[in-house]
């Protein structure tokens, strides 16, 4: 009935329900006309409490936030105003997949590095978290490293003392098998400015999804300096440091420094964590920063680089809250 | 065309945000006060003040402020930091080339958020 040559007509579908849009209506309205409890408040592109996600909002509707929410289709309701047909996401949660353990290593005195493989492919952009779920139902999670060219998942997991989660997975062996879902999380390398400076500081296993950030950028072309900062009680608790060494010298715009709190050797900074990255990294009002770590390490570092000139809308961070013992 | 819209409207104030906040979180008599607050509902808060005070599109209700600050109160919250809030307000937006006057009208409308801010 419709030839190619007319256009789309503009639509809504949330679930299994069509809505047509009306001529110059936006989502927030076209949503509200059709009885939706749907959230709003300055409707003018300001407070972003109509905040949704597609797979194709229209770009004007995503001014002014950050480039990772961008980046994952989320848009303002109130400024979109689509021309084809738009499927708002509901927020379903991904499925739960059967992975298996392929390797782990012990790489620091408390920190094991587990690989995992999926049964079926997971969706994911390096640093971004997982769920692992527990025999128990119980889930933790953690940020991955690898990327998904490497066809495994890689994840740092420290031994929580009395940790019911950490505990068992310290102790899977090559085979043993586990349930796990994800992506989720929006602390993850955009390739929106290729010369953007990124800083990317993290305190003891936030290094998992600095890795895999790293690494994404690279691989995907960065030509802006990448500065990683990793931070550490003692210079026995920071790891993969060859691993690191050998990224810095095949990728010349890579800078690898370290940072303990106390004896420090040749090898490491010595102080803390945010006043260190401040120092080395120069000025800062070009600069994307990418903070992972315990939540209060990652809240510090947050204050701290936005007082010395990050933008906040560049700063992602990935606070790791803890999990009740 | 309101003073909002005039210093550059949405991407002017996103920026002018920063400055804003950064000014408190560098002033030692009222830094305290964000301590324990989540940095990016913070800016957005901020955001939204520095929006309406300027005539631009905000949502704003004293319910929300006068929660917002309920357990500042506790932490000493005063007139005295009230008038510092202005006093940054202020400077921020002479930084982004506001007027005299135009500055004196924001700080008397920031003025009627005042009851609210302190539980009065």
């Amino acid at each position: 009935m419709s030839s190619a040559t007319e256009p789309e007509p503009a639509q809504l579908l949330v679930g299994s329900q069509v809505i047509g849009l009306r001529g110059g209506e936006t989502v927030l309205e076209a949503l509200e006309r059709s009885g939706f409890d749907a959230a709003s408040g300055c409707r003018a592109g300001t407070c972003c409490k109509c905040m949704l996600r597609a797979d194709n909002p229209p770009p004007e509707s995503q001014r002014g936030l950050r480039p990772t929410l961008r980046h994952a289709g989320y848009f303002l309701a109130c400024q979109a105003r689509p021309t084809g047909t738009l499927r708002i996401d509901q927020g379903e949660a991904p499925p739960t997949l059967q992975a298996r353990v392929q390797r782990s290593e012990v790489v620091a005195q408390d920190v094991r590095r587990i690989f995992l493989v999926t049964a079926e492919p997971l969706e994911f952009r390096p640093g971004q978290y997982i769920e692992i779920f527990h025999p128990s139902g119980a889930t933790r999670s953690y940020s991955v490293a690898s990327l998904p060219a490497d066809g495994v998942l890689e994840l740092h997991v420290r031994l929580v003392p009395e940790g019911l989660v950490s505990g068992w997975l310290h102790g899977l062996e090559e085979g043993d098998s586990l349930r796990l879902r994800g992506a989720f999380g929006q602390c993850f390398h955009v390739a929106d400015d290729e010369r953007k400076k990124l800083l990317l500081v993290g305190a003891g296993t936030g290094l998992a999804p600095l890795l895999g950030i790293a690494r994404d950028a690279l691989e995907q072309g960065h030509a802006g300096a990448i500065d990683l900062v990793h931070g550490g009680l003692a210079p026995e608790r920071l790891y993969l440091r060859d691993e690191l060494s050998a990224l810095a010298s095949r990728w010349p715009n890579l800078r690898v420094h370290h940072c303990v709190l106390k004896g420090a050797t040749k090898r490491e900074h010595e102080g803390s964590l945010d006043e260190v990255a401040i120092r080395l990294s120069g000025p800062l009002g070009d600069t994307r920063a990418f903070l992972c770590g315990d939540a209060g390490v990652v809240r510090l570092l947050q204050r701290s680089l936005f007082l010395a000139g990050v933008p906040s809308g560049e700063i992602l961070a990935d606070p790791f809250e803890a999990a009740p013992v | 065309m309101s003073l909002y819209e005039r210093l550059g409207g949405a991407p002017a104030f996103q920026a002018a945000t920063d400055t804003f906040y950064r000014r408190m979180l560098s002033d030692e008599r009222v830094s305290r006060f964000f301590d324990d607050v989540d940095m990016d509902g913070q800016i957005a808060k901020q955001r939204a003040f520095l929006t309406f005070v300027t005539g631009g599109p905000a949502e704003y209700t004293g319910k929300d402020m006068r929660e917002a600050h309920a357990s500042l109160l506790e932490k000493g919250l005063s007139d005295e930091h009230v008038d510092i809030v202005v006093e940054h307000l202020g400077g921020t937006l002479a930084d982004m080339g506001a007027a005299k006057e135009d500055i004196l009208e924001v700080a008397a409308l920031a003025e009627s958020v005042r009851a609210d801010v302190l539980g009065r």
